[in-house]
């Protein structure tokens, strides 16, 4: 309950931060539009002569964008400038202040900054699901709405622990923009549905880094799809990550505090 | 809180390199590293409510030992007590009581004005609003930022935003105040207002203060007592006078003349320091202090006089310098 108030404050400061640079939010929409409607032309390329890639007809891979698009918003309002914040921190050294703070630092850390200028991804995100649903014919049953719930949140709890794993090499190598940087041109992956990677990268990207999961679980939730058995292996493998994420980050700041300068 | 510290060690291993290209490149495959003794088995212990300055010439180790007081660092060996709390545990309690600011880092939010930044330590540290209001009223006021903290933070000057750290720093009443140089860069008028409000802060709550500095001024006019790290090694405890008096026993007198003299007049008295035209210092032993001074009355037409000790800067310099020669001699 605390760490919700917590939370909630941090998100009225970035808030406030936001507003602070009203030219700069008008353009950042604009911005995301673009970047939004540019990212589906090499779909349109590809199913403009064939009608199914890896087994995806253009409507089932579309519902696949739709989710790609609400989770890389969701990664950009939430998870992403916290993350940039706290290697800038950790370069600095003014992580001293947030692990002296009463409260879990892990939390403080990953909450402290929200750019909600970013929504507009998960709005467009949200059309497009709308639009794909529409040209399949296909209204979910609420078992299925309930599936892709859960399938999503596995998504963000799974990237959410990459990006703390990846932020946790700051400690390491102080300097990660590239590694960053490196991540999300791998993010874009995601944008297709699993079954169309062959050999290693669908290895790499189910088991390794499991991006293709986090898009292609709650579009086949949602398409009525997915067995029980896949649901419960995307929540436990989530868990999983969580749980390996918080031991690298705790691990990270005992090596920083015995460490420091 | 009372703070016990004993046998205390803190070693860093850091990668060394010479510098070049080449160098650089090597290190990328095969790297040395150096052990650094920041602190080297040091003891002391503080009470609560006591106002301590840390002295010492830069890498001497006293930000190191800070950092260790305040849970940040952890010791390589030694103990470690604050309170009933063993600092690097960073039990919520401890955090509780403790703040930390730093000359050269900010907590302050850097875009918006320092009251969202207090707002958001209001909400870190659980202050009811109740006690929140009227503490913040008596920071603003007593720190003179009743017209800043509605400004953004990066458009304040250097000064005001250093009292907004402060104030920042404070919004959960903490009880052990540590401070790695807060006057570092700032004006005159500043130093002073930080460092009488420092001193009535503790005053006020027996807040216990922990200073690191190298201005002289601030530790003389925050702190009754005195810690000289060098080299990771305690080399002074105690009073300040004290530390003067047996560093330099000699104490400094100003002759103010109504006419200028010969300087064989003035060099019969004793050591000079520094002679102007009407203005003559002198240093003198303790124990001919006062036949000097009959002296002086006698033979030159002295119109004022003043008796000091030595400069604490020039204090500080002889230990260096003594602590400089035993380790050479060693």
């Amino acid at each position: 309950m605390r760490y919700a108030r917590l939370i909630a404050t941090q998100a009225r400061v970035s808030f406030l931060l936001l507003l602070q640079y009203r030219a700069d939010f008008v353009i950042s929409l604009f911005l995301a539009a673009f970047w939004t409607l540019s990212a589906i032309v090499p779909l349109l390329v590809l199913y403009s002569d064939r009608d199914s890639v890896g087994g995806w007809s253009w409507g089932e891979a579309l519902v696949v964008v739709g989710w790609f698009n609400v989770l890389k918003g969701v990664q950009s309002i939430v998870i992403q400038p916290s993350m940039n914040q706290a290697v800038e921190q950790i370069h600095k050294g003014t992580l001293d202040f947030v692990l002296l703070k009463p409260a879990d630092a892990q939390i403080l850390v990953s909450a402290q900054r929200f750019d909600f200028r970013q929504l507009s991804d998960v709005v467009i995100g949200c059309v497009i699901l709308g639009y794909a649903l529409a040209t399949l014919g296909v209204v979910p049953s609420l078992g299925a709405v309930a599936q892709t719930v859960v399938a999503f949140a596995s998504a963000v709890a799974l990237l959410y622990s990459i990006w703390v794993m990846v932020m946790s090499l700051a400690f390491v190598f102080v300097k990660v923009d590239n590694l960053t940087f490196l991540f999300q041109s791998l993010f874009d992956a995601a944008r297709w549905p699993g079954s169309i990677y062959r050999g290693a990268f669908a290895f790499v990207f189910t088991f390794v880094l499991p991006l293709t999961l986090m898009t292609t679980t709650p579009a086949l939730a949602l398409l009525g799809r997915l067995a029980a058995r896949e649901l419960l292996l995307a929540v436990a493998g989530a868990a999983l990550f969580i749980l390996v994420s918080r031991w690298v980050w705790t691990r990270s700041v005992a090596r920083y505090t015995s460490a420091g300068g | 809180m009372n703070i016990l510290v004993d046998h205390l060690v803190k070693h860093y291993r850091v990668h060394s390199r010479s510098p070049g290209a080449m160098a650089a490149l090597r290190s990328l495959f095969v790297r040395r590293y150096d052990t650094v003794r920041a602190v080297d088995d040091i003891a002391f212990s503080i009470a609560g409510g006591e106002r301590v300055g840390f002295l010492g010439p830069n890498g001497a180790g006293k930000t190191t030992t800070l950092k260790v007081l305040a849970g940040l660092l952890k010791p390589t060996s030694g103990v470690v007590r604050v309170g009933d709390f063993i600092p690097n545990e960073r039990r919520r309690a401890f955090l509780r009581s403790v703040m930390l600011v730093t000359g050269q880092k900010h907590q302050l939010l850097w875009d918006l004005p320092p009251a969202d930044t207090f707002e958001l330590n209001r909400a870190i540290y659980d202050v009811p609003r109740i006690d929140f209001v009227p503490r913040m009223k008596e920071l603003v006021e007593l720190l003179e930022i009743g017209d800043v903290i509605k400004k953004p933070t990066r458009q304040l000057s250097l000064g005001e935003r250093m009292k907004c750290e402060l104030a920042a720093a404070l919004v959960h009443q903490p009880t052990l105040l540590f401070l790695d140089e807060p006057t570092i860069g700032l004006d005159v008028t500043m130093q002073a207002l930080v460092r009488k409000f420092i001193r009535t802060y503790s005053q006020r709550h027996g807040a216990t203060v922990l200073l690191t500095s190298h201005d002289m001024d601030d530790v003389s006019a925050i702190c009754d007592r005195v810690i000289i790290i060098n080299h990771g090694k305690l080399s002074y405890d105690g009073s300040i006078t004290e530390l003067v008096t047996r560093t330099r026993p000699e104490k400094r007198v100003t002759f103010t003349l109504s006419e200028s003299v010969s300087a064989e007049a003035v060099q019969r008295l004793g050591r000079v320091i520094s002679a102007s035209d009407r203005v003559l210092t002198l240093q003198v032993d303790q124990a001919r202090l006062k036949a000097t001074i009959e002296n002086a009355l006698q033979t030159l037409p002295v119109s004022d006089l003043t008796v000091e000790n030595a400069p604490l800067e020039e204090v500080l310099a002889d230990v260096f310098a003594q602590a400089r020669a035993k380790r050479g001699a060693a």
